[in-house]
């Protein structure tokens, strides 16, 4: 008896190898036994096969396959988001959204009473009245476990406890890993877009802004730097003394400031803007975010922006200003 | 036997198939993106399964308290979700039903095997299955909605499982069998590694003649294997959507 089944019609599928080098699981990638196998490969008689849905990404000798969608792996230096889930001897569990929860140590925060003091055993018994479960901070990745899992740490200014703000998750494929991942917005509003896709829209503090008036004193070229947003070296640094004076009790405190009704609804309103660019699949950055909440504020209320039709038109808006505009 | 005409003298199925016709599948992934990390949606005729991947991640919902995570592997937990008005006859089905308790392990022992374990370590891979409507097949559509969700996870497989039932009428092999063809049937679930003949998922619950057996997998492999295209072809459009504006 003929064993086969009626086929109606054959998709050419198999053909789209030579255009783009997209695979899928279980798919043959190379029969050359010279190249190195990396992430998203496997290796079966001499043959490299891919076993994730994604796009072949070869650097000098490296095969690797970068997957459409995954969860965040972390890299040394990544600037994150996260929230602690859990209060252990000298160390604090963060979710950071990853494969595993990264490490805190209480050796690489910053403690009330500036950074040259020694961390005694009273410190580990308040641990919690530092930083307790659900708390939300941002750290710097310092550095990463063989099965990896990342170890954080805070130790500067522009990390430790969030306040005054609001928290959103998107995918983490579509924060591309930048320079500086802490921006001021139009609207006194600051965002830190996390590279594992969680982020952070907080009224803009007072002593950043302080800055910005002392700022007046220096060089013209300097000024017009800070207000286009570009990172200059030693923006933002703070000298010695200060920094023993900031790290006080308050950077740990739960507390958040009296914000106002209007910076309430400029953070509502970004919090949307990056909603619609994650629904409509863009990738993330300050410009783009920046567009989007122009392009929202045509329409008014801020309880229109939670409708998916009107996401789309804004995320559509957007890359349509971007084409005209010639890439932004 | 019923008093349906099965397979009637012309060669044509309850259904209109011949004896070697699929159902209409359909399948789509990234069907739920906010809500898991992988997600899809797989129709075999009147079969419709949803199926939403959670993971890796290192602490598991359905994890029972005080299961250690595994330093080998991940840890599979799979959750069948069966409501009342998903079969023909409406029926509440109790909470550890034998059947579905015993699909759920086969289930992961297949994966076990198809899941690169040296890339999850101490982690956890949450499985929901949904059954939304259930025409035959259980088993095959829940094989093949678990390899699309996990692919849509990002999690790394050494290739595509694709399942298909094949049932025995007299001496004719009848392919991806209806509910009204299993009830008065035998019939054997097959699922199949990527493009290979190796089988990765077997289940027979009734008797078969042992001469028969290599014909009805045979044609198995075969349905499998136009499966497989199908899906390959459902995630490499899914992809391009997803790359479209990065």
């Amino acid at each position: 008896m003929i064993i086969s089944i009626s086929v109606p019609s054959k998709p050419e599928a198999s053909d789209t190898k030579a255009g783009s080098s997209v695979v899928t699981p279980g798919e043959l990638i190379t029969d050359d036994p010279t190249w190195m196998r990396g992430h998203g490969t496997y290796f079966l008689n001499d043959k490299t096969y891919s076993s994730v849905a994604g796009t072949v990404l070869k650097v000098n000798k490296l095969l690797s396959v970068v997957p459409f969608k995954g969860r965040y792996s972390p890299e040394t230096g990544d600037h994150l988001v996260g929230r602690i889930i859990d209060v252990g001897q000298k160390r604090w569990k963060v979710d950071i959204g990853g494969e595993h929860d990264a490490v805190l140590m209480l050796g690489s925060v910053n403690l009330p009473g500036g950074i040259l003091r020694r961390k005694s055993e009273s410190d580990e018994l308040q641990m919690r009245n530092f930083l307790k479960e659900g708390d939300l901070l941002n750290a710097e990745v310092q550095s990463l476990f063989s099965d990896g899992s990342a170890s954080l740490h805070t130790r500067s200014l522009k990390y430790g406890k969030l306040r005054n703000g609001v928290f959103v998750a998107v995918p983490s494929k579509l924060i591309v890993r930048a320079k500086n991942h802490s921006h001021d917005l139009p609207g006194n509003v600051s965002i830190i877009l996390g590279v594992n896709g969680y982020c952070w829209i907080y009224k803009t503090p007072l002593s950043s802004a302080a800055d910005h008036s002392a700022s007046t004193a220096k060089t013209n070229a300097e000024l017009s730097s800070a207000a286009s947003g570009n990172y200059q070296p030693g923006q933002g640094s703070v000298s010695i003394t200060r920094l023993e004076q900031e790290s006080s009790w308050d950077i740990y405190s739960d507390k958040n400031d009296a914000l106002s009704a209007s910076i309430k609804d400029t953070i509502s309103r970004y919090k949307n803007c990056l909603l619609s660019l994650s629904q409509c699949n863009i990738g993330i950055n300050e410009i783009r975010l920046v567009r989007a909440y122009e392009i929202s504020l045509g329409y008014g209320d801020t309880n229109l922006l939670f409708r998916e039709e009107v996401r789309q038109s804004i995320g559509e808006d957007v890359i349509a200003q971007e084409k005209m505009r010639g890439a932004g | 036997m019923s008093r349906l005409e099965l397979y009637s003298p012309e060669g044509l199925r309850v259904d209109g198939r011949r004896w070697n016709e699929l159902r209409r599948f359909e399948c789509q992934i990234n069907t739920h993106p906010n809500a898991a990390d992988g997600s899809s949606y797989v129709q075999q005729g009147n079969s419709k399964v949803l199926c939403l991947v959670k993971g890796p991640m290192e602490h598991g919902a359905n994890l029972a308290a005080g299961t250690k995570l595994d330093p080998n592997g991940p840890v599979l937990s799979l959750n069948i979700n069966y409501p009342p008005f998903a079969s023909n006859e409406r029926k509440k089905r109790p909470k550890n039903d034998r059947r579905l308790q015993e699909i759920s392990i086969i289930l992961k022992r297949c994966f076990m095997k198809t899941i690169v374990l040296k890339n999850y370590s101490r982690t956890a891979i949450d499985i929901n299955l949904t059954v939304l409507a259930m025409d035959g097949g259980l088993l095959a559509c829940f094989c093949n909605a678990i390899t699309l969700a996990l692919i849509d996870a990002g999690i790394s497989l050494y290739d595509y499982v694709s399942a298909v039932s094949v049932g025995l009428y007299d001496q004719t092999p009848l392919l991806d069998m209806n509910a009204l063809e299993e009830n008065d049937l035998s019939f054997v679930t097959i699922g199949v590694v990527g493009d290979s003949d190796k089988l990765n998922l077997t289940l027979c619950e009734d008797k078969l003649p042992l001469d028969k057996l290599e014909r009805l997998i045979s044609l198995g492999i075969e349905g499998c294997h136009r499966l497989k295209e199908l899906m390959d072809l459902q995630v490499r459009v899914a992809g391009g959507q997803l790359q479209e504006r990065q």
